[in-house]
């Protein structure tokens, strides 16, 4: 047993030859990172955790749940946390940022985030790109919608959303800003716009819930987060998969932050460039379809097809203004609850 | 008569103080902490407080037809959820008392299994049988009783199914516990009398039960109103009850003195829900 623990530390150490402060025995220490639950944990233990705790001897222990649920944990520990790594959606790490939550990405501690795209380390380091596009039922959509179709008298009283504030939330919030002819920096044309598409079936909880609805034609259609969703697919031949053109999808992006004043900072570093490596980014596209933030991942055109994975695909993305969308949460929850939830 | 041996005021102290010490840390402080934050107001634009006193969060609730809203929602929900448990659990109650002998461990523990599986599994549970896909529109179309899914989820109705299967123990059990003491004679004693048998129930059984019901009651309405998880999953988003409405401002709002007045708010009820099962007990125990 110890020989095999042996050489597995060995191969780890052989695959990532730059981390940080390797030298050191971390045995008897956890490093508690909080995360998604379902395939990105696995993966994470996979790929992340196990070598670091065959390399280290430390343990690692995850904390799953929602990424909202891991920012209040974070303010509420601002001054003796017990999480050292949180990954975090695009909108909230700048503000974890801000706040001081968060350490400031910086290669030197994390030798992998050099190869993150240039621009996308934004208050943490950038994990992984995907995009907000349209789930449909096949049956009420014979040819992939585009965001305008959605609005379509028929398809009134027939979308899902997921629980708001959220990503997904957002990005359709700021699609219907568009289709309005706005910007999201007019809620009253937003929400008006967004009312149109009537009361939605339901907010919902997991991917199966709406899955099988939509698969039956009960839901039309459903702004959703492309890897959940292409990784969901091949269970449901009644549900497609679109990134609309006009306007383009718009960009989402998982972030992994180091918690400040966390008790075990270098292996949160050891970590996250774990997570940012070649091997995991790889396997997150191949599992997931999650684009990877590492520009030496290399994927086929087949893999590529399913991902957004250049900055020339980034750019090409509808990208919301973080920082005003913040700014604006207790507001425009309470618009969400009452003019699209409460029609 | 046998007498309880003196214990010395020091060894009640030591006795008392470590549960003592562990109810402040994890009770009182967190709670006094909700008070004072409630307060308090969020920072614009920023995940900090401000902790000048302000009664702004409170406004806002009593103010918002939103949030007046979700609070009679929660209320009369947890109403409705209280009437039903009580009309199931009293013939239930009742029959495990008088008929049950072998087996009526056997049932008290099936009765207490939802209390102790915790909210989530049977939710979740609730889900794939209330869905419009679910088992129950399933058997309903597959007999031809309906051509197309009954509404069972999302609505006060499955909100309601939900509540009621979570926290129908807590019905059942004090009544079982306040028939336990109701001799078995006493219906028949009745009816020999000329009464009919709802007649028996009406003014022999039930003002006997009152202390069993004044109990399972509060306890019900106390659960329901507090209950997240349910309404949360089995709302989908369309029942909109002030333990979802705190959640949502605490964990995905972040504006936790906001999410504090819906917690004191909600606390209020609590308190007066409380307050009235004691004087409806107190009244009771006099004109026994």
């Amino acid at each position: 047993m110890k020989r095999i623990a042996c050489y597995a530390a060995l191969t780890a150490v052989s695959l990532f030859p730059c981390l940080p402060a390797l030298a050191q025995d971390y045995s008897g220490r956890t490093l508690v990172v909080g995360t998604w639950g379902g395939d990105i944990e696995r993966l994470l233990r996979e790929h992340v955790a196990g070598p670091l705790e065959a390399m280290t001897g430390a343990k690692v222990e995850f904390l799953l749940g929602g990424s909202g649920d891991r920012m209040s944990k974070m303010v509420a520990e601002r001054n003796n946390p017990t999480m050292d790594v949180t990954f975090q959606n695009i909108y909230e790490a700048p503000a974890a940022l801000k706040e001081g939550l968060v350490v400031a990405p910086d290669a030197a501690l994390v030798p992998t985030a050099a190869d993150v795209w240039a621009g996308m380390n934004d208050g943490c380091y950038a994990m992984s790109l995907v995009g907000l596009g349209i789930a449909y039922s096949k049956a009420l959509f014979p040819e992939a919608p585009e965001w305008a179709d959605l609005w379509k008298e028929e398809f009134k009283g027939k979308m899902a959303y997921a629980p708001y504030p959220s990503s997904e939330g957002d990005g359709m919030l700021a699609v219907a800003a568009r289709i309005a002819g706005v910007s999201e920096r007019d809620p009253d044309a937003t929400f008006a716009k967004l009312a149109e598409l009537g009361a939605p079936v339901l907010s919902y909880s997991s991917l199966d819930e709406v899955f099988t609805l939509m698969d039956a034609g009960e839901i039309a259609a459903a702004p959703m987060i492309s890897g959940y969703v292409l990784s969901n697919l091949e269970n449901y031949e009644g549900i497609g998969f679109v990134f609309p053109k006009s306007p383009g999808p718009v960009l989402v992006r998982d972030m992994v932050c180091q918690v400040a004043n966390s008790p075990e900072p270098e292996l949160a570093q050891m970590f996250i460039d774990l997570a940012l490596s070649v091997e995991t980014q790889t396997a997150y596209a191949k599992e997931l379809n999650f684009g990877p933030t590492n520009s030496k991942v290399e994927l086929t055109e087949a893999e590529a097809d399913r991902v957004i994975n250049t900055p020339e695909e980034v750019t090409s993305l509808l990208q919301l203004d973080w920082p005003y969308v913040i700014e604006q949460r207790s507001d425009w929850t309470d618009r969400w609850n009452k003019q699209i939830l409460g029609q | 008569m046998k007498q309880t041996p003196d214990i010395k005021p020091i060894a009640t102290a030591l006795l008392v103080a470590p549960a003592a010490i562990l109810m402040f840390g994890v009770f009182v402080l967190p709670f006094l902490f909700l008070v004072v934050l409630s307060f308090w107001s969020q920072v614009p634009g920023s995940l900090g407080l401000d902790p000048t006193f302000t009664l702004a969060n409170y406004a806002r609730i009593i103010s918002d037809s939103y949030y007046l809203g979700g609070l009679w929602t929660t209320l009369w929900l947890s109403g409705l959820v209280t009437l039903l448990c009580l009309v199931l659990a009293l013939p239930l109650a009742r029959w495990i008392v008088l008929h049950a002998k072998r087996t009526k461990g056997l049932l008290i523990g099936l009765c207490i299994l939802p209390l102790v599986c915790g909210a989530l599994l049977p939710t979740l549970g609730l889900v794939n049988l209330l869905s419009p896909l679910g088992f129950i529109n399933g058997a309903l179309k597959s007999m031809g009783l309906i051509k197309t899914s009954l509404p069972l989820l999302g609505n006060i109705a499955g909100v309601s199914i939900g509540l009621i299967q979570a926290f129908l123990p807590l019905m059942i059990l004090p009544l079982i516990s306040t028939n336990e003491r109701i001799p078995h004679d006493y219906e028949k004693a009745a009816m020999s009398l000329g009464a009919t048998r709802l007649v028996a129930w009406r003014r022999v059984l039930l003002p006997l039960m009152l202390p069993g019901i004044v109990a399972g009651s509060l306890l019900v309405f106390c659960a329901s109103l507090t209950a997240f998880v349910t309404p949360q999953i089995l709302g989908q988003g369309k029942v909109v009850t002030f333990a979802s409405l705190a959640y949502q401002q605490a964990a995905m709002v972040l504006d936790w003195p906001f999410a504090s007045a819906l917690g004191m708010v909600m606390l209020l009820f609590l308190a007066l829900a409380g307050i009235l099962g004691a004087l409806v007990s107190r009244g009771l125990g006099r004109s026994s």
